[in-house]
């Protein structure tokens, strides 16, 4: 795949400077430098060949603003890095989001960061900040915000029309669970259009990262996605080790999977209760959050929290597991595989369930593919792409599993995906425990200070939400110079207002829990 | 004296007055009951620390509500907004006066008792769109038209159920009614009716999975989303009382009001009623919520062509 997609490349622009790059390092296959006058063309390339844009971004290396576009497919494993320098004075770039849906919100992201101005983007204003921020925060060297540009960035006010009625949902609302604001815009009970308000929980964590080492800054990713926290810290271990190349011993490893995989079904048993919640059904809420407290037990008895964790070390783990955990999980695998049936009576085969969410928020695979939705909202949809699967990491590539999908890509389907899937993840319980040997969990000698290669990195994981992309630039120091979050919740939430157009207010509650949002994961 | 107690109207007065006292009675049991019934069906064992099985607890909830600040936003109707929750009051009292407790424990026996209880009854949209309407806020208005509409919807397969039986037992007053089911309850005879009139009865008052007035995870709270204290508790009271006055209308006309063997009658009649309030928290803790186009169509297209045709079928084999 990679070569037939470099020949064509080659093929088509011949003046293209294209690199290969190593994948187990650099976690993209191909880098190409772009112009300006390039942009557009190669993305509608890679638009035409069934690529998604999995994250774009932007990095300052004080000379010149990098604008980074990642290049990826569902159906094999070939990353592009495309790149686009630009002037840091003033920086203007073509817009992708005419190609991509995906790009609408990175390129806004990417306006009031940076300062970089896309032409032709329909919607250049505040996505996270605010008016009060007189200076682009991601910038190395202090850029302010000039006055004409601050009234450009905060001129967007959702359409208000005579004979409709504008709903704020959110950011207080029961069903947006966290701070997400909707601002709908109904015909009766009927959305004519939906537009989500973010940065309600905003902390700028890229900038953190950049003032904190990289030990410094691990206890804040499990705070971004507050109930799979250990996916966002495995992401980020997983990430510093293939930049600092330190190799983690094997127990580490099935640990790691096994605090991972519990941690993803917690966090969809808490989905199934508030889904069901939000539905109006508050009874399984209490039953899922029963089976989730056995998880929890099991989980603080050996890395000291129940919710924000942060158990995994560069090279190994915080401390060794004990009979205790061993035992408490297996019990817990038991427990929870006679739990299913349980489910499938109060909830799955409920006929007001299944005809509230049959049919509903469908989203088809090429809709999908434009978002860069991923996680199980892009399993619904059908298409089979799971990252342990595809690109695996720790143990995962040991590990043998299903990767459910669904047929119509309605919310049904997510969630029949979401239970087949915390049942695939018992099985992989079950095989790294039978595979967890003694030895070391932690590497000797690990390193207290990080000596990352110098470069830069794209590092995938899946979280139970989907497609986490850590991008890392090194430059040799101990923190990263630019550390960008390709957050999952944040692109499946762009594909919201799109779903929920001409839908009742009912369906929009149903098709925004079936997302499995968690807020402070999209604003972080 | 005697004759002070033999007039008319001070019956009446004393069977308001001791509704009163019942309605707020009810209501301290039924808010304990539905929090026991809740907890036991999602593996708590709700409130236990107020009194023997936290049962002074509506006790405790009442009197924190009175102590609560009774706020008015900023640009509500007033009247409209002060009128609604006691309003909504107001059917609920009216409809204990001719429901028969007990052979003699009836206010006052109305020959045409159904319809003053159903023509009430409507009575108390029009408080839900003064509360909607006047509270000024987008959710409560929402609300507040969903309620309508539902009433709408409800009412009639509510009054077509109701008449099959007032056709089989050749009256609209309500002890007529009961006294007609001395050998067989209606229940037996009209199950579709039975079925009909219950499930219009659980949308009549606005319960899972037909609560989506109030459906808290699409409007918050619905209609009473911007009330506080004791006039959200009025709301409260309302619902309560409600859910009662629909159960002890199913039991009067289906399941043989106050008849029954050995126990007192009002014993019997609370039994069954109370019952019937069970099977509806029942329903509510088990339930997601219904959708709102699917809410209409299950009322305009099954319920009410089911009940035009039992009734069809009542009159047909009642000419035989």
């Amino acid at each position: 795949m990679v070569e037939k997609i470099k020949a064509e490349l080659k093929a088509t622009f011949a003046d293209l400077a294209i690199a290969e790059e190593s994948y187990p390092q650099s976690g993209y296959h191909l880098s190409v430098d772009l112009t300006a006058k390039d942009i557009l063309n190669v993305a509608r390339f890679f638009d035409g060949r069934g690529f998604y844009l999995a994250v774009e971004l932007c990095v300052d290396y004080k000379d010149y603003l990098e604008i980074v576009y990642i290049f990826s497919i569902h159906s094999s494993l070939c990353k592009v890095k495309a790149t686009l320098k630009l002037d840091p004075v003033q920086p203007v770039a073509p817009t992708l989001s005419g190609i991509f849906d995906c790009a609408y919100w990175y390129e806004r992201e990417i306006r009031e960061f940076y300062g970089v101005l896309f032409d032709g983007h329909p919607n250049m204003t505040y996505l996270f900040l605010h008016e009060g921020i007189d200076f682009y925060p991601l910038r190395k060297d202090r850029v302010p915000v000039s006055e004409q540009d601050k009234q450009e960035l905060n001129s967007y006010s959702p359409e208000q029309r005579e004979d409709s009625l504008s709903i704020n949902m959110g950011p207080q609302h029961p069903s947006t669970h966290g701070v997400l604001r909707v601002v709908l815009r109904m015909d009766g009970e009927y959305i004519e259009d939906a537009s989500p308000v973010l940065g309600y929980l905003h902390r700028m964590q890229e900038k953190m990262a950049e003032n904190r080492t990289y030990q410094q800054f691990l206890p804040n990713t499990g705070r971004m996605d507050y109930l799979g926290a250990m996916s966002f810290n495995l992401g980020y271990v997983t990430a510093v080790e293939r930049l600092t190349g330190i190799d983690v011993p094997a127990r580490a490893h099935y640990v790691r999977v096994i605090a991972t995989e519990l941690n993803r079904i917690s966090s969809h048993l808490l989905w199934v209760g508030a889904y069901l919640a939000d539905l109006g059904g508050l009874s399984p809420f209490l039953y899922v959050f029963d089976d989730r407290e056995h998880i929890l037990d099991v989980l603080e008895a050996v890395t000291g929290s129940r919710l924000t964790y942060c158990y995994f070390r560069f090279g190994g783990l915080y401390n060794d597991v004990d009979d205790a955990f061993v035992l408490g999980t297996k019990a817990f695998v038991a427990r929870m595989r006679g739990r299913f049936s349980l489910y499938e009576k109060l909830v799955g085969g409920n006929v007001i369930f299944i005809n509230r969410t049959r049919g509903i928020g469908v989203i088809a695979k090429e809709r999908a593919r434009k978002y860069a939705v991923s996680g199980p909202v892009l399993r619904g949809a059908g298409i089979g792409m799971d990252l342990r699967k595809a690109e695996p990491y720790a143990a995962y590539p040991e590990m043998d599993f299903e990767v459910p999908t669904g047929k119509n890509g309605d919310a049904l389907d997510m969630y029949h995906v979401r239970v087949k899937e915390m049942e695939t993840s018992l099985d992989i319980i079950d095989q790294a425990l039978a595979l967890l040997a003694d030895g070391p969990f932690m590497v000797e000698k690990a390193p207290k200070k990080l000596k990352p290669r110098k470069g830069d990195l794209y590092h995938v994981v899946e979280t139970p939400r989907g497609e986490l992309g850590i991008y890392i630039v090194s430059d040799e120091s101990d923190k990263p110079y630019r550390m960008k979050w390709r957050v999952p919740s944040f692109s499946n939430l762009m594909a919201f207002p799109e779903l929920a157009k001409g839908n009742l207010l009912s369906d929009a509650v149903a098709i925004l829990g079936s997302l499995d949002l968690v807020i402070p994961e999209i604003d972080r | 004296m005697e004759q002070i107690l033999d007039l008319e109207i001070v019956k009446l007065v004393i069977g308001l007055l001791a509704a009163f006292v019942f309605v707020v009675f009810n209501a301290l049991i039924l808010t304990w009951a539905e929090r026991k019934v809740a907890g036991h069906m999602q593996l708590r064992i709700g409130p236990k620390e107020v009194g023997p099985y936290g049962l002074i607890q509506p006790l405790a909830d009442a009197l924190k509500l009175l102590g609560k600040e009774i706020i008015t936003p900023r640009n509500v109707d007033k009247p409209l907004f002060y009128l609604g929750p006691i309003l909504i009051f107001i059917p609920v009292l009216v409809a204990f006066v001719v429901i028969p407790f007990d052979s003699f424990l009836q206010v006052k026996d109305i020959n045409v008792g159904i319809l003053v209880v159903l023509a009430f009854s409507s009575f108390t949209v029009l408080a839900i769109l003064m509360a909607g309407w006047g509270s000024n806020n987008k959710y409560s208005l929402i609300g507040a038209i969903r309620s309508i509409a539902q009433s709408v919807a409800y009412e009639i397969p509510l009054l077509l159920s109701l008449l099959a039986v007032v056709m089989m037992a050749g009256s609209l007053s309500l002890k007529e009614v009961v006294e007609a089911q001395k050998g067989v309850w209606f229940v037996l005879l009209q199950p579709v009716a039975f079925v009909i009139y219950f499930i219009s009865s659980v949308a009549e008052t606005n319960r899972t999975p037909f609560d989506l007035p109030e459906a808290e995870s699409e409007l918050v709270a619905g209609y009473h989303t911007e009330y506080s204290g004791m006039m959200f508790a009025l709301f409260f009271l309302a619902e309560y009382t409600n859910m009662f006055i629909v159960s002890a209308i199913t039991v009067t006309f289906f399941l043989g009001g106050y008849q029954g063997p050995f126990l007192p009658g009002i014993v019997w009649f609370l039994l069954k009623s109370y019952l019937l309030v069970f099977v509806m928290m029942w329903f509510r803790w088990t339930f997601p919520r219904v959708r709102f186009d699917q809410l209409l169509n299950i009322s305009w297209k099954v319920l009410i062509p089911l009940a035009f045709l039992n009734l069809l079928v009542t009159g047909g084999l009642l000419k035989l």
